[in-house]
């Protein structure tokens, strides 16, 4: 199983996918530090209390970019057909689906924590530029700290597992990526409207990511959240590993 | 011994028949030709053998097994299906490195491949930028990874150019030389002919004919073809002993079973001007398509 693991992520380090992945968040996150500290009226002011909400900035793009990883990850086997030769080497296609469940939630966590080194960097230089310095010895900011650490890592490791389970359902790389748009943007707002109760829809997958990271007006606790996405994933990770197992390769 | 054995396989796609009761062997140490025209369900049977696709019924197995539940399918059995399953942003080395460290063998077997093939120059070019040779090479050294016993070639010759078709003969005749196994797919009887000791023909998803190459070719007609401005007084003269002679343009004559001898005498006895006479055998490929062309008939 290693060596299955370690297979996919030399596959993902072979192609330029998860370099031009790392690019666009760094440059990401410098932007949304540089939007963030230019600040709206109203806000408050700058102060070392602000470190840790720039660094949660590029939480939801991570969300996005793991789902997005996880989806080319699987499907792309697909796409270009190098699912027949995975699967001469691995005859086990159960296996396969499952190192590639564990090899793009640990891509996906080192892509999140990268991203969120980047906009340690930029935001401390930020600071120091207006003469304020954090102090990770602060407990009033390192636990804010390591919360916003957790929710990214949680975050883009649930999502890379989402992808691959959608993936693994879906099989085709374009209705796959469209299928997730038209899901997150149309049907939960659908559903949401039409069963017009919170109680219900706290329980969408969106619900639960924004659970996850703890944005305002979530409905689930943070864990709460994190275990309902986990579930999510599973589901469709063995219901895409079922139909992968069963269906012609041709 | 037989290492390859299919047994009353068969495959629908819908209302589609793909294989039909399909049953062969291969025996160990055998070069086969698995031979039938395009849509004869080849590649549907070599990707049941390979456990890509589940048969409707019967079975195909690899040393007693199907393909699936091989201890160690790379290091067993080498595949070269479709050209086109690389990603076309990865290196070529990279490929097989990728690959290697899936079926736990040594990183360097990539390189080691790569120069079996001849492709030393290109490993680190990505293989979107590969000509179809390029990528049937680089399938090839795919299959070659694990240094297995028994190779599954569908079509290997397609998009290789006249230089790539000897070179691929030559390295099949090694590897049997060797004591591999090989089944290798083709369209084209005359692309395999000099490699293989057997041939299994099928059409429409039936198995036409399993035969020696030798027994195929023994199949092949001797013709005498003879160019007389008497064609006419030489056909009844012959048909007169038995022999059956077709005009095949104006002054010629193709008379089969029969031989350059006989027919000069029959001609000298009547008096009749022969301008030129030769001996011909009917090709191969004529009797490859007339056994494909008659779907069906077992032999």
């Amino acid at each position: 199983m290693i060596r299955l693991v370690r297979a996919e992520l030399t596959k993902l380090a072979t192609t330029r996918l998860v370099y031009g992945l790392a690019t666009a968040m760094a440059a990401f996150a410098a932007l949304i530090v540089a939007a963030t500290a230019i600040g709206v009226e109203g806000a408050p002011p700058l102060s070392a209390y602000s470190f840790p909400a720039f660094v949660a900035a590029p939480t939801k793009l991570l969300a996005g970019a793991a789902l997005l990883l996880g989806i080319l990850g699987m499907a792309g086997e697909f796409r270009h057909q190098t699912v027949t030769q995975t699967f001469l080497v691995t005859p086990d296609r159960g296996r396969v689906v499952a190192a590639k469940l564990v090899a793009y939630p640990l891509a996906a966590i080192a892509l999140a924590l990268a991203t969120l080194a980047v906009t340690a960097a930029v935001a401390a230089g930020w600071l120091a530029a207006k003469g304020i310095g954090p102090s990770l010895l602060d407990a009033r900011l390192a636990l804010p700290l390591g919360h916003v650490l957790l929710e990214a890592v949680l975050a883009a490791g649930l999502c890379a597992l989402v992808g691959v389970g959608v993936a693994a359902l879906v099989r085709n790389q374009v209705a796959a990526l469209v299928g997730v748009l038209v899901w997150v943007l149309v049907v939960e707002g659908l559903l949401m409207s039409l069963l017009n109760a919170p109680s219900l829809g706290k329980w969408l997958p969106s619900a639960a990511a924004a659970a996850l990271t703890n944005q305002p007006g979530a409905h689930l606790s943070r864990l709460g959240g994190a275990l309902l996405l986990a579930g999510y994933a599973l589901a469709l990770a063995v219901a895409g590993t079922r139909l992968v197992v069963r269906r012609d390769i041709t | 011994m037989a290492v390859i054995t299919i047994q009353g396989l068969t495959k629908r796609f819908g209302p589609v028949t793909a294989v039909d009761d399909l049953s062969f062997e291969v025996d160990q140490g055998t070069v086969v030709g698995f031979l039938g025209p395009n849509g004869a369900g080849k590649t549907t049977t070599l990707r049941m053998l390979l456990g890509l696709v589940t048969p409707t019924a019967g079975s195909a197995r690899i040393d007693g097994r199907p393909y699936r539940e091989l201890a160690d399918p790379v290091r067993q059995v080498g595949a070269v299906l479709e050209a086109s399953s690389f990603h076309p942003g990865r290196s070529a080395r990279n490929h097989l490195r990728v690959i290697a460290t899936a079926a736990g063998l040594p990183l360097d077997r990539a390189d080691a491949v790569l120069d079996q093939v001849g492709l030393t120059q290109a490993a680190r070019r990505r293989v979107g930028g590969f000509s179809l040779g390029m990528r049937q090479r680089l399938g090839l050294a795919t299959a070659l990874l694990g240094d297995p016993a028994v190779l599954i070639l569908d079509e290997p010759a397609n998009g290789l150019d006249p230089e790539g078709v000897h070179w691929l003969r030559g390295l099949l005749r090694q590897l049997a030389d060797q004591g591999c196994t090989v089944l290798v797919s083709s369209h084209v009887l005359a692309e395999v002919a000099q490699t293989v000791d057997q041939v299994v023909i099928i059409a429409a998803g039936r198995l036409v004919t399993q035969s020696t190459l030798a027994a195929l070719t023994a199949r092949t007609d001797q013709l005498v073809r003879v160019r007389t401005p008497q064609a006419e007084t030489l056909q009844a003269l012959l048909a007169a002993q038995g022999i059956q002679a077709d005009p095949d343009g104006a002054d010629q004559l193709l008379a089969a079973g029969t031989t350059t001898e006989a027919v000069g005498r029959a001609a000298a006895a009547a008096g009749i001007v022969i301008y030129e006479m030769a001996a011909e055998r009917s090709n191969l490929e004529d009797v490859f398509l007339q056994l494909t062309t008659h779907q069906g008939v077992r032999s």
